[in-house]
């Protein structure tokens, strides 16, 4: 299924893009986090980041489908 | 008594100076002025029409200072003075106490009687001291010596007009007690538009003095600031601008100790701090006293805000595990645009000034993201967290598994480890402990049996490497947090 992603902050800097569309076999949030971390470095733990799924957070359990926007929020500090 | 220390002032014969203790003073002898003029202004017992008791003076010191030698010198010049004395009281003081007191020296009379005339004068306008009257109807309140303007009614008159304020939405805001924690960035956007909009009382929380990186983005100080407690000069603007509302300052660190009893005080807290531990600790203080929190935070061209309301979900029903500090680098380390924290900020007081007024709806059920590449401003919802532990009220403080505090620490927890450093080549000071060296541009490093603590200049990097050591599977990977430059980091002899 294809999934578009959105990183934001910290994400964004270490993905080097601020969006893509993606081909992916992964059924849960979590299991989407784990393998973006280790495909790009993202270098955070998974608990770590939060993702929102068509315009709400998501929990890590929740399915995710085809053409399903993604976006993912580090934790951001700067003030 | 405080004076300007500064060489230049040392030797010189104008001296400005604050007291708290009463004023009494002889005229210096100046063998070759002809005419000594001096000038007491004292506490009277009425003001605009209202019986006074008495008064209380709050100096801004450094600053007060340091512009009234300006003015010292200045009257030198004109006036051809040979000598200046002005000796300004502060705290509290009776009816008939003098407030200040000026001496002037002259070679001839004229220029004395008009030298010292000035002085007050230009006193009053341009030298930052505050008066609190303590009226016979038991009311108080602070205002400026002499402000250039005279506050009315027609300060806030473009705002009374709009219907969802009016006179009770002023009043509402006058009521009001705000406290901001953190006094950069995101309370440079913030506070002048709480201050202009009328905010009663407003609280500022900072331990910080200025430094010349701040200003950039930090527009509430100025150049020559630098080195001054942040508190008080943000008081200070504040209160130039509006000198009707009320600026408590403290300036200490916020901390487990003191963060109930500083957030009781106040109706709304606004976080403009740039530690996630901070913010955090806000988020759970305020959900146990059921006070409004709103938090933004930045990233380079990005941000993101959210209101925090008793009932409603918190940060940490967003990120459960309080993250530590390291985990993303902060402006410091990141970089950012200076207008980029002042927009977040005036979306801050926007939070909090809806609430007051009920214009709209404070962002208490979503998080508000916006780029300022791109214009594009993004709001996804937010829900309750079963268990959260800051709306459970059993807030711990963060500890994680994967940084050590210490390469003691290390040592201990560990036994033999090695030491990474993910630092670039030219970054300085190098290592004198044994260590290897992968700069994170061409990280070249293999895990082994033994553990392996990295490091690198603030934790950042570090952190980075070792979580993501973490997520190939390698469990013994470590981050040394806060890195080389932080203060307390000692090489093991
Ligand atoms: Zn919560």
């Amino acid at each position: 299924m294809k999934i578009k992603v959105r990183y934001f902050a910290v994400l964004r800097d270490r993905r080097g893009v601020g969006e893509e569309l993606i081909e992916t076999d992964v059924r849960t949030v979590r299991e989407l986090v784990e393998s973006l971390i280790r495909q790009h470095s993202l270098g955070l733990p998974p608990s770590l980041i939060r993702a929102a799924v068509n315009g709400s957070f998501a929990n890590d359990g929740d399915k995710l489908s085809d053409g399903d926007e993604v976006v993912l929020l580090p934790p951001v500090s700067g003030g | 008594m405080k004076s300007c220390s500064c060489r230049r002032c040392r030797g010189a014969r104008t001296v400005f100076s604050l007291t708290p203790e009463p004023i009494s003073a002889t005229a210096r002898e100046v063998p070759s002025a002809g005419g000594f003029v001096s000038f007491e202004g004292k506490v009277r017992d009425h003001a605009g029409g209202r019986q006074v008791l008495r008064l209380e003076y709050e100096a801004f010191d450094e600053l007060a200072v340091s512009e009234g030698e300006l003015l010292c010198q200045e009257a030198m010049q004109r006036f051809r003075l040979l000598d200046v004395r002005v000796i300004h009281r502060t705290g509290r003081l009776e009816i008939g106490e003098t407030a200040v007191l000026i001496q002037v020296a002259a070679a001839h009379r004229k220029a004395a009687f008009e030298g010292c005339e000035w002085l007050i004068d230009e006193l009053k306008k341009r030298v930052p001291i505050w008066k609190k009257e303590f009226y016979a109807d038991g009311d108080s309140g602070w205002v400026a010596v002499e402000p250039v303007a005279p506050i009315d009614e027609r300060f806030y008159e473009r705002q009374l007009r709009l219907p969802e304020v009016g006179e009770a939405g002023q009043q509402r805001l006058r009521e009001a007690r705000v406290l901001l924690v953190g006094v950069g960035g995101l309370a440079s956007g913030s506070l002048p538009y709480l201050a202009a909009a009328g905010i009663g009382t407003i609280g500022l929380v900072d331990d910080d003095v200025v430094d010349v990186s701040n200003l950039h983005r930090q527009i509430l100080y100025r150049a020559q600031d630098e080195g001054k407690i942040k508190v008080e000069r943000a008081a200070e603007f504040a209160k130039r601008l509006n000198p009707t509302i009320n600026i408590t300052t403290i300036p200490y660190k916020l901390s487990k100790i003191n963060i109930n009893e500083l957030v009781e005080q106040f109706d709304w807290v606004v976080d403009g701090t740039d530690s996630l531990e901070v913010k955090f600790l806000l988020n759970a203080a305020c959900k146990r006293l059921r006070k409004p929190f709103t938090t933004a935070s930045v990233h380079r061209f990005e941000g993101q805000i959210l209101t925090v309301m008793p009932d409603g979900p918190c940060l940490q029903c967003l990120f459960p595990e309080t993250p530590p500090d390291a985990c993303v680098g902060t402006c410091a380390e990141e970089g950012v645009l200076g207008l980029t924290p002042g927009l977040f900020g005036i979306l801050q007081a926007n939070e909090v000034l809806k609430g007051l007024l009920g214009y709209g709806e404070v962002l208490s059920q979503e998080l508000m993201l916006f780029d300022l590449r791109t214009g594009e401003s993004q709001r996804l919802a937010r829900q309750k967290r079963e268990y959260c532990p800051a709306c459970q009220g059993d807030y711990k403080m963060p500890s994680n598994d994967l940084e050590v505090a210490t390469l003691e620490e290390a040592q201990a927890k560990l036994g033999e480890f090695r030491l990474v450093d993910v630092r670039e080549s030219d970054e300085l000071p190098r290592l004198k402990v044994k260590h290897e060296v992968s700069p994170l541009s061409r990280f070249t490093w293999e895990p082994s049996e033994t553990p392996t603590v990295f490091i690198c200049a603030h934790g950042v990097r570090s952190y980075q490497v070792a979580s993501q050591c973490r997520a190939q599977g390698i469990s013994n990977a470590y981050s040394l947090a806060g890195g080389v430059l932080n203060p307390s980091f000692k090489e093991p002899v």
